[in-house]
């Protein structure tokens, strides 16, 4: 066991930690204006798919991504049309965003590349790989930093970007006004439904981010259902780090590291079955030290009984 | 004339809450605006503030023609509102509370530090100092009605709507906020004041319009009136006194022995409260909401466990027992909140009147349905409950209709104990005689019910004792024959009591 | 007159979203170049065209009501349960160990088959309600969660400690039950077997007794309002533990009797690839969880599934295209668009 936690198993928790924060970060806009987002999952899906689609058509990176964040901002608009505009119960909205996503990934892939299951093409082109300078000439920290794909450092920045935007902008005090009471901020003429928007549609950006990283990070390829959970973990992240940029950093840094050592852990002599488990059996037991906010207090903000 | 709002009607289907209504106010002076709940006042005042648009009717500023479709509208011609329902942001501070929606920035960024030197000066200028760095959550209500009007005033507003503001106020700070109003109309500002507290409106109002089902039934100057001609004006008639038999108490029903709930602040919650009520007796607690009468209802009919002392019902330690054991013992419940606790708005009229009764309407844990509709539809009748029918979802019913509803359901549960928690917040003045007969009739017949209302006319009205909470301890008990309105509110704010 | 309208109200949001769902179909249809009415008709024939395919649909409809049944009580006391597809694989797992290897008489085998796969989906499930009720942790995601674990266990089981190492061995599933304890065919040469009457009693059962049971009212007020039903004396932890129970229980048996009488042996993979827990919830979410709703929800989408498989024998059209379809359908009905359809004309009008 003393190859375990060896240089490759941090550098590949940094590559796996990315869509699961990039993700995270968008639930955590969401539910910074009060939308429990539950269908992440079918967001980054729809990115990682739609990635994929832009490659096989311009084989250009670049525009692949801008495609990937195009689509899954177009199903972020989705969601939120469905439950700010049409006030869908949100849960559901974003469960059965889940299935769309789903079905039309699944379709598409028929459609399009007349496969089933996954789709894999030798042509396609990766994400590169970008080595810092000075940072990748260090011995051990070089190894583990340096040579990632830019969405790694990307996520990084975003991670820093988020919090500024948030806690030193005044459209970020408006949409956390927003978010805090509703009501009170449409009574000073704030504008809750465009910020509400505009949250979803960041969402959307980040999960497309997300997504492309998950198909074009590691290896260029697409199969079915690709997110196995991961947007839930990453909701899961976002309730551990309380929607505060820094902190679900933190929080998705410890289930990419989990997803990394389930990886990792299939090369030493254990059943699959249960280094697979990992990152599952960790994320709940992570949510031991989360408590939710409780029926008692859901049930009296659904039930208000002032206007 | 500064504000002249003229033959204002508003009608929701056949509905109609204002009717030709006229209202003027003008530079520098209060006015009153005083009605029964549901007279029309804040529908008025949402017309005025952009929130509603009347059916037909003009609004003239200063002599102009003006008509606001939103809030921002009414407050870019210098109108503020504070509601009722504070519109504050508890985790902000203050200083943010006051400046949002006109952000000192540099750039992009937020400039906390000029927001906090706009409060300080705002509050200078004004005299009401704050401390801009303090959570907002953290602060007394009258702090943060301080924060309301500072934050209107940040905003520029020449008139200030007030609604309603001293309901949760301690009456050293309802004192504290009338002088303040009176010194910023010196200062130029206009203010109209809903409210129902009449004492309140006589000491500070220069005019008083009085509104009754949608209709002005006058528009008089506050120093050629009383409060009795107001109340009748409001009213339409004199009010009826209720007398209430002197019957001698009984054996104890139900009796709390220093029961404490620390919470999770500095304070607890509940503080060695003890009290007991007897049969034939109302027992009327006292107090500014928030002192701790949450904290109490819950812990006597079981919904919140007690950290140390007891409850007993009919000589039974019921402490630390599920509700339902605690309900078949012999208690009921009327909610005070009817929409947080008292319904689930989803559910036919039927199956909220069901909630308690279930048991007595089964065989074989099958529900009887005709049983519950004779049940459900004889309270329909008896306190004439406007609804469409049985199958109609409460969300549908009037506040006061649903009051009623669940008044009739714990009365019909026919326990020794009745727990009345502000048994007629937001009902009309019909249902709340028929409510307050109800209790009253209850208690004749030896039922033994603890009172909780924020009204003092209520608890004065009602109750055989009185007892006052402040800060989760009881800290008085009067009598009725001797307990005055002075008296009381001096122990709600928590003054010592005297004599 | 008042039932009827609130009746014709709660019918046009369905209709609508089936509108909306074979109208998102055609332009799939089209996109892969297929001809609309042509492909609409083989998808029916698919599933209904002959008494064949239409015992099929129903066999197909089987686990997928049984599953919407339980996801339907769970979301009428208030609980989002998305466990259902780990719970029934624990379900399906339980019952094939209970009829390979419990010694008895066949009948015993088969009543013990089905309850062991009810009380193992019913544990898993009350599990995630134990860890809400206690814990405070978010059901929904636990639920979620608990889906890996349980399927990787169950994976894991037949691929190792007792695999079927008697035929090719290639396959990760456990023996062959005894023919003995399969559950019988409702028709001879067809696949519908006596699971589906199960089915059906069982969502007849619930809606009795969600509607005319104290526990039903209970449990209905619950999820109305959970602060009204602990007023009135519900205990929530206790109604949490046996609703998510009965809940997992109707998954467990889900997957028991999918395997008594379709698959006679657990196969790794046999029940999650067909996706009958997502279905099943699907179905809950378009009937707004009513029982005989949920029920018939569930056969139409088993109709689409095989009329889809019928589609893509016949034509060049892809059966994903039926995925499409729900998904649509799924979206639209959870959007209360008649509701804002409503308001919007009051706000007209005022």
């Amino acid at each position: 066991m003393d190859h375990l936690f060896d240089v490759s198993l941090f550098a590949s928790t940094l590559r796996l930690v990315t869509p699961i924060l990039l993700a995270a970060l968008g639930g955590a806009i969401c539910a910074r204006v009060g939308l429990f987002n539950v269908g992440l999952e079918g967001l980054i899906l729809i990115g990682a798919f739609s990635a994929i689609v832009g490659n096989h058509f311009t084989g250009d990176v670049f525009a692949s991504i801008i495609f990937a964040i195009l689509c899954s901002v177009l199903f972020s608009m989705l969601f939120g049309y469905m439950s700010i505009h049409l006030r869908a119960n949100v849960i559901v909205v974003g469960i059965a965003l889940n299935f769309l996503a789903l079905g039309l990934t699944t379709f598409s892939l028929r459609a399009i590349f007349d496969v089933k299951g996954a789709y894999y093409n030798k042509d396609m082109v990766g994400l590169p790989k970008w080595d810092i300078p000075v940072i990748k000439d260090i011995p051990w920290l070089g190894d583990v930093i340096s040579g990632h794909s830019p969405l790694v450092y990307l996520s990084i920045l975003l991670v820093i970007a988020l919090h500024l935007f948030l806690f030193k902008t005044v459209t970020g005090f408006r949409l956390l006004a927003a978010g805090e009471n509703p009501t009170a901020a449409k009574s000073l003429g704030i504008k809750v439904t465009r910020i509400q928007y505009g949250a979803v549609l960041m969402c959307g950006v980040l999960c497309g981010l997300a997504g492309s990283q998950l198909s074009l990070g590691n290896v260029t390829m697409f199969t079915e259902g690709m997110t196995s959970g991961r947007g839930f973990i990453a909701l899961v992240a976002t309730m551990l780090g309380q929607s505060n940029p820094i902190g679900v950093a933190a929080s998705s840094l410890l289930f990419g590291f989990m997803d990394a050592l389930s990886i990792r852990l299939q090369g030493f002599a254990l059943p699959t079955h249960f280094t697979m488990m990992l990152p599952y059996v960790v994320t709940i037991a992570a949510m031991l030290f989360f408590k939710d906010k409780g029926y008692m207090q859901e049930a009296r903000k659904a039930n208000e009984s002032s206007r | 004339m500064l504000l002249q709002m003229n033959n204002i009607t508003k009608s929701y289907g056949n509905v109609t809450a204002n009717s030709n209504v006229a209202f003027s106010l003008r530079k520098g002076e209060i006015h009153a605006l005083v009605g029964e709940n549901g007279a029309g006042k804040t529908t008025l005042m949402r017309i005025l503030y952009g929130m509603e648009n009347p059916t037909s009717g003009e609004i003239r500023l200063e002599g102009k023609p003006v008509s606001f479709s939103s809030p921002e509208d009414a407050i870019s011609h210098k109108i503020g509102m504070v509601h009722q329902h504070f519109m504050l942001f508890p985790t902000f501070t203050i200083a943010e509370n006051i400046v949002i929606g006109r952000e000192p920035s540099s750039g992009i960024g937020f400039d906390r530090k000029a927001a906090a030197a706009v409060t300080e000066q705002l509050g200078r200028q004004f005299g009401m100092p704050v401390d801009p760095w303090k959570k907002v959550g953290e602060c007394s209500l009258g702090l943060q009605q301080r924060v309301e009007i500072l934050k209107v005033l940040h905003q520029g507003a020449e008139i200030i709507i007030l609604d309603e503001p001293t309901g949760v106020l301690t009456p050293l700070e309802v004192k504290e906020l009338l002088i303040a109003i009176k010194g910023l109309a010196t200062q130029g500002k206009s203010f109209i004041l809903i409210s129902h507290k009449l004492q309140e409106i006589m000491e500070v109002a220069d005019r008083i319009t009085v509104l009754r089902d949608g209709k002005v039934t006058g528009t008089v100057e506050a120093k050629d009136t009383d409060a009795e001609k107001l109340s009748r004006l409001m009213v339409g008639r004199d009010l009826v006194h209720m007398s209430r038999n002197e019957i001698p108490a009984g054996k104890p029903v139900l009796e709390a022995a220093g029961i404490t709930i620390a919470g999770s602040k500095t304070k607890p919650l509940l503080d060695g409260v003890s009290l007991h009520v007897d049969e034939g007796e109302i027992v009327g607690i006292a107090g500014i909401s928030g002192n701790g009468q949450s904290e109490l209802i819950q812990a006597i009919s079981g919904l919140m466990k007690v950290d140390t002392g007891s409850v007993k019902l009919l000589g039974q330690d019921i402490t630390g027992e599920q509700v339902k054991a605690i309900r078949e013992r012999g208690l009921a419940h009327i909610p005070e909140d009817r929409y947080q606790w008292g319904v689930a708005k989803d559910a036919t009229v039927a199956e909220n009147g069901l909630m308690g009764h279930a048991d007595r309407h089964q065989r074989y844990g099958v529900l009887r349905g005709s049983g519950i509709r004779r049940m459900v539809g004889e309270w329909v009748s008896r306190f004439g409950i406007k609804t469409g029918s049985l199958s109609t979802k409460a969300q549908y019913l009037s506040g006061g209709n649903l009051q009623k509803l669940i008044v009739a359901r714990e009365l019909a549960q026919n326990t020794p104990f009745l727990i009345a928690a502000e048994p007629t917040r937001g009902v009309d003045v019909g249902a709340m005689e028929i409510i307050h007969g109800e209790l009253l009739k209850k208690r004749d017949a030896g039922g033994a019910i603890l009172l909780i209302s924020s009204e003092l006319t209520e608890i004065l009205k009602l109750s055989d004792r009185i007892l006052v909470m402040f800060e989760g301890r009881i800290v008085g008990e009067l009598n009725a024959d001797n307990a005055t309105e002075e008296h009381i509110s001096l122990l709600m704010a928590g003054g010592k009591a005297v004599g | 007159m008042d039932k009827l309208v609130s009746f014709i109200r709660s019918m046009v949001q369905p209709l609508l979203a089936v509108i909306v769902g074979l109208a998102a179909g055609a332009i799939a249809i089209a996109v892969v170049g297929g001809s609309v009415p042509e492909t609409y008709a083989e998808m029916w024939k698919g599933a209904f065209g002959s008494f064949y395919f239409f015992t099929n649909t129903l066999s197909r409809a089987t686990p997928i009501i049984l599953i919407g049944l339980g996801v339907a009580l769970a979301f009428r006391a208030g609980f989002f349960n998305l466990g259902s597809e780990g719970q029934m694989v624990l379900g399906a797992l339980s019952a094939a160990l209970t009829a390979i290897y419990l010694p008895g008489p066949a009948w015993l085998k088969l009543i013990a088959a089905l309850i062991a796969g009810i009380i193992s989906g019913g544990i898993w499930s009350a599990f995630a309600g134990w860890l809400d009720a206690k814990y405070r942790m978010n059901l929904l995601i636990t639920t979620l969660l608990l889906n890996y674990i349980a399927t990787l266990f169950a994976g894991y089981i037949v691929s190792y400690p007792l695999k079927d190492r008697t035929g090719s061995a290639a396959m990760a599933q456990t023996m062959m039950i005894d023919k003995s304890v399969w559950l019988p065919k409702l028709f001879k040469g067809m696949s519908l077997h006596y699971g589906f009457i199960i089915a059906a009693v069982c969502a007849v059962l619930l809606f009795l007794f969600m509607r005319y049971t104290v526990k039903g009212y209970e449990i209905r007020m619950l999820g109305g309002n959970p602060l009204f039903a602990s007023y009135g004396g519900v205990q929530r932890g206790k109604m949490m533990l046996l609703s998510m129970f009965v809940s997992g229980g109707f998954a467990g048996l889900a997957g028991s009797i999918e395997v008594l009488g379709t698959q006679y042996r657990y196969l790794d993979g046999a029940l999650t690839t067909p996706g009958y827990a997502w279905s099943g919830i699907m179905a809950t979410l378009l009937a707004g969880s009513h029982p005989l709703g949920t029920a018939i929800a569930a056969i139409l989408l088993a109709a689409l599934q095989t009329g889809g498989m019928g589609m893509e024998r016949n034509t060049e059209v892809p059966l994903e295209v039926s995925n499409i379809i729900q998904a649509v359908l799924i979206l639209f009905v959870s959007a209360k668009i008649t509701y804002s359809f409503i308001k919007r004309r009051k706000a007209a009008r005022s």
